[in-house]
């Protein structure tokens, strides 16, 4: 026996080690890795239910509502509730419009991930379907309704080419901001997408304790700290557009293709920014179905493109401004300066037409600007040189974005360096003097046409344009303010603008003028027409179209100017013809307006 | 046959007694607050068996090891013929039919009671055999025998935990009484030889999977994998001084599979951290050393062997056990005895009990009665 004595000695120190081995392993987990394996269960046992944040609202200078949120009852059905798949999918499917097998299926397979995990089964449902359901809610146990926010248009389309589109948020998207949830909706253009940090707001979440099956569980047993964020509701964006003149100017438009800009000229505030054709922001409000956004991005007539700002076009001669300012300051003309117009002028081997093909005779500048007499400003352009002439041209903004606060394009400001930079060639004079009358590779946008016709119309401030007026907190606590911005200023003597200005009166008030249909009695209104050549093709027909655009840039009153309209019709025609009696339409309603309102416009 | 001698009771070892029913209050402590969320049902069936577990670990307490020798050859029959039964006529429980029907206390586990015929069973032939020294490998062909009897029939229910602890039980007793080194050598040889068809033919895809994520628990974390880590999340989130009673999250939110049976001791160490956790294995640590000195004391092999055999029983599921609850060793399904709920693992355990205070009992007796039997 002693024998077997010796052995349990050995017996017992090999039990001694095995429960040295199991103690050590429990200071280990318990002890030594406690703390990380407090985070495996808690991570366990929370789940973060998120809250979204209600967008900001959008808002017109008056306050009036332009995209704001509305409620979307989204049905969820949760799986473990429900014990009849197929009775639940047929009663629910009628009044869902939908497949009982598609109920059916999202059921089956939800219930094999989790029972207890909602399943989407219809978003933003009608109010009848609504009423349907929760007239029911006891004999249809286990589904959910569930409030959500989708954006809303109380004026439709009206200004969705600069409000924007919402959509999915990217990929891209979401590596700048980790913040965003990838279910997330976003601002895709516009002020949506450029002001998508305000509007955004604060997601809030709700912490809860589940069990390993994804149940809500009650208990705070197990988790003493609990935390809850309230989310924080997006800020309101509060626009310098007038709604109203908007609407006018959207309904001058019609269904020509093409921009109006309205500038208050003293402050560069946008007052209305009307691009044609346009989208339905409708569409987007859940995220847009493939079919449509196919259909918007083929379409040939770039609804999605916002024109007054996007749009880079020839300004034909409303571009004329530019160099009587230049020539003025330069001293290549003064308003004495008299040019003979035989209807053609003659630099080297090219003849350079007017459009007036028998010419204008003997004109002076004045009557140069009035008549848009192409040859006298040839004359002028070759004169005052390529070099000296994009200068003048930079100083208004052309070939720079405004910073009217939306996605803009820079359009072109010709220069000897930039078409050696572009194309690697030599500047030709013949290039200088169609630049002169607008043409050639000068490109500009309506919003920069606009900032040239303000800084006449009001003196000489070269404004920045602003499309946003303030930032609110939902509580009204102010976050952006803007004001108006002087980035620039014409450098003319006060009588030379003053004589800049009175050439604009005539183009409108003088016999001879070409901006005759802009006229309103006894109210001054300022102009110049323009008539861009164009070759491009037409959208509809595949054919080329030499249809030229019309422009028209005006302001008024001219005694004491306060709005600037500029309307371009692509391939509209004659800017007077066309372009301008669509300006007085809007000075006219601008008045109207002004006069049954309250003067004191603040919101 | 039942002696109640006076001696009986002052050699009676109330210290193994004792800590017996103080290990047992503790598992039931441990399985109210793994059940309340249950409504309590398997702590009341529990608290049954307990009841049944202590009178039965006293009353065998007072039968005569010397019985047990004499009938411990019926009891391995009976034992052998109920796990023949219970392949014809067992209930099936996931996927196992090992578990008979038995009234309302629901159903018992022959594969449970086989542990302790086994330990009877070869204890008897040692001590009937009067080799001296280490057994070769033919000595060993009839103890192989009598082990692989029940083991082929538990494997084929199949119960791969039981399967272990009979083979871990027995090949300890074998051990114990010494064997050849170049038979060791050969019968290791052997298990290699056959441990690919075994692989192959006898274990099924979910028992070779348990295996497979113990080698990797990272090969399959929702499933099989889950078990042994979420295990471990508990024991560790339990840190010092636990959660505290009925407040484990992990077994509570039931992030813990089979938290009553297999997996009881991580509630334990979850809700009353590593002072409760240690205090468990001490007393566990206490009751098997108490065991192993009542076979030092013995003064004939069978009582001997049958105390060691016993000590084995209960040390290789606790090792096992809670080997796989810290994740040291793969899921296996090997309870922890008296620990895990069960009627019939309890059971064995107090049986097993009783075995070793009725033994301890009349060390003192011993000589006389020897000779008088002789």
């Amino acid at each position: 026996m002693q024998n077997f004595k010796n052995r349990l000695v050995i017996v017992t120190v090999i039990l001694g080690i095995a429960f040295l081995v199991l103690a050590s392993r429990l200071w280990y987990l318990q002890v030594l890795r406690g703390d990380e394996f407090e985070e495996f269960s808690l991570d366990n046992r929370i789940r973060i239910e998120r809250v979204p944040a209600p967008r900001g609202r959008i808002l017109d200078r008056f306050g009036r509502e332009l995209v704001v949120n509305r409620p979307s009852f989204d049905v969820y059905a949760l799986p473990d509730e429900i014990q009849e798949v197929e009775g639940l999918s047929i009663s629910i499917a009628e009044v869902l419009g939908l497949e009982p097998s598609v109920i059916e299926e999202k059921l089956i397979s939800a219930k094999k991930i989790s029972r207890f995990m909602p399943v989407l089964l219809a978003k933003d449902i009608n109010r009848d379907q609504l009423a349907y359901i929760e007239a029911r809610k006891s004999t249809l146990p286990g589904l959910i309704v569930e409030v959500n926010n989708l954006r809303k248009y109380p004026r439709g389309k009206l200004g969705a080419s600069f409000l924007g589109y919402i959509g999915k948020v990217s990929k891209d998207e979401l590596k700048k901001n980790p913040k965003i949830n990838s279910n997330d909706l976003v601002g895709k253009s516009g002020i949506e997408k450029n002001w998508q940090s305000y509007l955004r707001g604060e997601d809030g979440f709700i912490q809860n304790v589940t069990d390993a099956l994804g149940r809500g569980v009650d208990s705070t047993l197990f988790a003493k700290d609990l935390t809850n964020k309230k989310s924080v509701s997006g800020n309101d964006v509060i626009l310098t557009v007038d709604i109203d003149l908007q609407s006018a100017a959207e309904e001058a438009l019609g269904e020509e293709a093409g921009s109006i800009v309205a500038l208050d000229v003293n402050t560069g505030e946008v007052l209305a920014l009307a691009s044609n054709p346009t989208f339905n922001p409708e569409d987007f409000i859940k995220g847009i179905d493939s079919k449509t956004w196919t259909e918007l991005i083929n379409d040939k007539s770039y609804p999605l493109l916002n024109r007054s700002t996007q749009g880079v076009y020839a300004p034909g001669s409303v571009f004329k401004v530019v160099p009587v300012v230049a020539g003025l300051r330069e001293g290549v003309v003064d308003p004495d300066t008299l040019v003979n117009c035989p209807g053609r002028y003659k630099l080297g081997r090219n003849t350079f037409r007017c459009w007036k093909r028998d010419g204008h005779g003997w004109v002076n500048l004045r009557l140069a600007v009035v008549q848009s007499c192409d040859v006298y400003f040839y004359k002028l352009a070759e004169k005052l040189g390529i070099d000296r002439f994009s200068e003048y041209m930079k100083l208004f903004g052309f070939g720079s974005p405004t910073g009217i606060g939306i996605e803009e394009r820079a359009g072109v400001s010709p220069s000897r360096e930039w078409k050696l930079k572009k194309f690697n060639k030599p500047w030709y004079r013949g290039e200088t003097v169609i630049s002169a009358i607008g043409q050639g590779y000068v490109g500009t946008t309506p919003i920069q046409i606009a900032v040239m016709t303000a800084a006449v119309a009001n003196g000489g401030a070269i404004l920045k344009p602003n499309i946003v007026r303030k930032i609110k907190t939902r509580e009204g606590e102010t976050l952006v303010q803007n004001s108006a911005q002087v980035v620039g200023t014409i450098p003319l003597k006060d009588d030379m603008i003053a004589f800049l200005q009175d050439a604009l009166i005539g183009v409108v008030n003088d016999p001879g003028g070409t901006g005759r249909r802009a006229r309103i009695e006894g109210y001054t209104v300022a102009g110049k027409t323009g008539t861009a050549q164009v070759v491009s093709l037409d959208y509809q027909s595949d054919q080329k179209i030499h249809k030229d655009h019309a422009w028209f840039i005006s302001y008024a009153p001219a005694e004491a100017p306060e709005i600037a309209v500029i309307v371009l019709v692509e391939h509209g025609g004659k800017g007077g013809a066309v372009a301008a009696p669509l300006a007085k339409q809007i000075i006219e309603i601008y008045k109207k307006l002004k006069e049954t309102r309250d003067l004191d416009d603040n919101v | 046959m039942i002696m109640f001698d006076r001696r009986l009771l002052v050699g009676f070892g109330w210290s193994l007694f004792f800590m017996t029913i103080a290990f047992s209050c503790l598992a039931l402590l441990n399985l109210y607050s793994a059940s309340y969320e249950t409504g309590l049902a398997s702590f009341k069936k529990q608290l049954v068996w307990v009841g049944i577990g202590i009178v039965s670990m006293i009353l065998i307490s007072f039968i005569n090891y010397r019985i047990l020798k004499r009938y411990s050859l019926y009891i391995y029959g009976l034992s052998i013929l109920l796990l023949i039964y219970v392949l014809f006529f067992g209930k099936d429980v996931s996927g196992s039919s090992s578990w008979i029907q038995v009234g309302s206390l629901g159903t018992i586990q022959p594969s449970e009671f086989i542990k302790i015929s086994l330990i009877l069973a070869l204890a008897r032939f040692y001590d009937n055999d009067f080799q001296q020294g280490p057994y070769g490998f033919l000595d060993l062909i009839k103890p192989a025998c009598l082990v692989a009897l029940p083991l082929a029939l538990v494997m084929m229910q199949p119960d791969l935990g039981t399967a272990l602890t009979i083979i871990l039980i027995s090949g300890s007793i074998v051990l114990f009484m010494g064997v050849r080194k170049h038979s060791v050598a050969f019968i290791l040889i052997a298990l290699l030889a056959l441990s690919y068809p075994a692989w192959n033919f006898f274990l099924k895809p979910y028992q070779q999977d348990r295996i497979k994520t113990f080698l990797d628990p990272s090969r399959d974390p929702l499933d099989a994998g889950y078990n042994a880590i979420q295990s471990q999340i508990a024991v560790g989130s339990g840190r010092i001084i636990g959660k505290g009673f009925k407040a484990g999250s992990q077994s509570q939110l039931r992030f813990i599979p089979a938290q009553q049976t297999d997996f009881a001791f991580s509630v334990l160490a979850e809700e009353w951290g590593f002072l409760g956790g240690i205090f468990a294995l001490l007393l566990y640590f206490m009751i098997i050393l108490w065991i192993l000195d009542t076979s030092g004391r013995s003064r004939d092999k069978f009582s001997m062997l049958v105390s060691f055999g016993i000590a084995a029983m209960f040390f290789w599921h606790v090792l096992v056990n809670v080997g796989m609850v810290v994740g040291l060793l793969p899921v296996t399904g090997v309870p922890l005895l008296i620990f895990s709920y069960g009627g019939s693992s309890t059971l064995t355990a107090f049986i097993g009990i009783g075995i070793v205070l009725g033994i301890r009992m009349r060390k003192f007796s011993m000589s006389a009665e020897a000779i008088d039997l002789r």
